[in-house]
């Protein structure tokens, strides 16, 4: 099944009781920021918010937390919203084998209600508020950016769809952020190699298995569009923008069009990131936005991001542990089991595997590490046991507290790399990473007394039912 | 015109009104690039009052570090 549009998917979180509307005035700072910090401090299973009084607004709506928990991630799926974690995790990869599923074209979108062609104002058209209170901005911080690869322009595989944090920094102008990681960074060097400014396309307000994917580490030359199609199910809807080759979401609410200009660099942040602090204040590119597209009384999509756990991480958790397991898999396809990368989006990871002989879970952390995700993240890697279910940290910690001979299953390889953003790496882009290997050592590694593990009492299982039975009603 | 509380130019414009008369004003400093609305605490809006770890001194904006690097352009 898929989601129309962003009002569609805001119609089935209330349908399931996972959105608050607040209709009471609300001021743009601090409220909003604040709560988007504090739905997230109260539950893992917290609603979606929508507010519609906002001070000195109109109409103005702003939408926040949108996925930002387990029962809207499961539904941004089309799961239960109860479904547990592990298994939005193998269903999620399950579909990602069905990769790619070639998009639905569109004549029209609903966004051309409204175009701006001239003196365009963001300020205007968009209701802007600070997030964190030293942030050096307004953000919009949950846009589907387009762009098109220049030395490859027809190739739609190359075309990419990411998430780039972007300042409002003047009435048609953004900052963004393209760390040389990025894709758009790659295009982006390929267009000022030529002297060309990049066109983009800003989606704001998109149904959520878009956005989802956009977050996602997918390979340079895989469509986001095509695996927003495995992952919903059925074709993804796209509108090709007028005078240009750019493919945005078809149902967006708000559609910014501009370049990112050649050769230039402007003071940007700070910004206060998903490490849990301040970027600091770099020289980052340019954005000319030249024309805009709306419904009319768009509804803006926002963000909170800060110290975990915020909305990006149930943003970024199921999407990046898959793209890595599928990874490993390809080296170890009889082996992995599982792959659990959601903290402060990777940075620790934990990994679940068979093992074929002694010091097989070292190398499957090594490969861990050389993933391309893992390249700038995956500082700290655990692996642990078939058995040990890496979602479940309370089983982690019995394995790292029970397995783990620091004598034998710490390795600590010095300087390698890691996104800048790492506030403790030294330098930026440069930090040790460590492997922990918590499996049963196996032959020839015959070290401790593993030889009697504890199982469950035989009629454990039967128990169980018999009291989930009784604890449903 | 009107001083950035965060950087001290005496530069920055107002960039909207509120649709709601009166409510409130953004301004945005064309040198920090900081922005702000009128209605926020003072701490964000009043050039003394500024945390001080947050202060951009305006001599050092064009030596931060720029990211990513400007591409070599190749004819």
């Amino acid at each position: 099944m898929a989601y129309k549009d962003f009002r569609d998917f805001l119609d089935t979180l209330k349908k399931e009781g996972q959105i608050l509307t607040i209709e009471d005035e609300v001021m743009p700072e601090p409220d909003l920021g604040s709560a988007g910090r504090a739905i997230n401090n109260v539950s893992d299973k917290s609603p979606a918010l929508l507010f519609t009084n906002i001070h000195g607004y109109n109409n103005a709506k702003v939408a926040m937390n949108v996925i930002g928990s387990w029962p809207n991630h499961a539904l941004m799926m089309g799961l239960p919203k109860n479904t547990p974690v592990k298994e939005q995790f193998f269903e999620f990869a399950r579909r990602w084998d069905n990769y790619p599923v070639p998009v639905e074209r569109m004549d029209s979108a609903p966004f051309q209600e409204v175009v701006v062609n001239e003196d365009v104002n963001l300020f205007d058209i968009l209701p802007l508020f600070r997030l964190n209170q030293y942030d050096g901005g307004f953000y919009i911080d949950k846009a589907c950016v387009i762009s098109r690869d220049p030395s490859d322009p027809d190739n739609f595989g190359k075309q990419n769809v990411g998430i780039y944090r972007i300042q409002v920094k003047g009435k048609d102008s953004l900052g963004i952020q393209p760390v040389p990681q990025h894709d758009i960074a790659i295009h982006f060097r390929l267009a000022e190699e030529r002297g060309e400014n990049l066109p983009v396309a800003l989606a704001i307000g998109c149904e959520p298995v878009i956005t989802t994917m956009a977050g996602a580490p997918i390979g340079y030359d895989q469509s986001e569009y095509e695996m927003a199609g495995a992952i919903q199910g059925e074709p993804y809807k796209v509108f090709t923008l007028p005078g240009t080759n750019l493919d945005v979401p078809w149902g967006a609410e708000v559609i910014l069009e501009g370049e990112i200009l050649a050769g230039v660099r402007e003071f940007e942040g700070p910004f206060g990131e998903f490490t849990g602090h301040y970027s600091g204040g770099r020289r980052m590119p340019e954005i000319r936005i030249k024309r805009v597209y709306h419904r009319k009384n768009p509804i803006f999509e926002h963000l909170y991001i800060g110290m975990p756990w915020t909305e990006t991480d149930y943003m970024v958790g199921v999407n990046t542990c898959v793209p890595i397991y599928q990874q490993l898999k390809e080296a170890f396809p009889n082996e992995i089991v599982a792959v659990n990368a959601m903290y402060t989006h990777g940075l620790v990871a934990i990994v679940s595997t068979k093992k074929r002989y002694g010091g097989f879970a070292k190398a499957v952390g090594m490969r861990t590490l050389t993933t391309p995700h893992g390249l700038g993240y995956c500082k700290l890697v655990i692996v642990v046991d078939e058995t040990v279910d890496p979602f479940n940290l309370p089983q982690v910690m019995w394995a790292l507290s029970t397995k783990m001979h620091p004598a034998h299953d710490v390795i600590i390889l010095p300087d390698m790399s890691v996104m800048p953003l790492d506030p403790g790496a030294n330098p930026p882009g440069i930090t040790h990473k460590m492997i922990l290997d918590a499996t049963t050592p196996v032959a020839p590694e015959t070290r401790g007394h593993y030889s009697q593990p504890l199982d469950s009492p035989v009629a454990t299982e039967k128990w169980e039912k018999i009291f989930q039975d009784l604890l449903k009603n | 015109m009107t001083t950035c509380p965060r950087c001290d130019s005496t530069e920055a414009q107002m960039v909207a009104e509120s649709p709601v008369k009166g409510a409130w004003t953004v301004y945005s400093c064309p040198v920090c690039f900081y922005t702000w609305r009128s209605t926020e605490d003072e701490k964000f809006t009043d050039p003394a009052k500024y945390e001080p770890a947050f202060k951009v001194r305006q001599e050092d904006i064009p030596n931060a570090t720029v990211v990513p690097a400007i591409a070599q352009r190749i004819k």
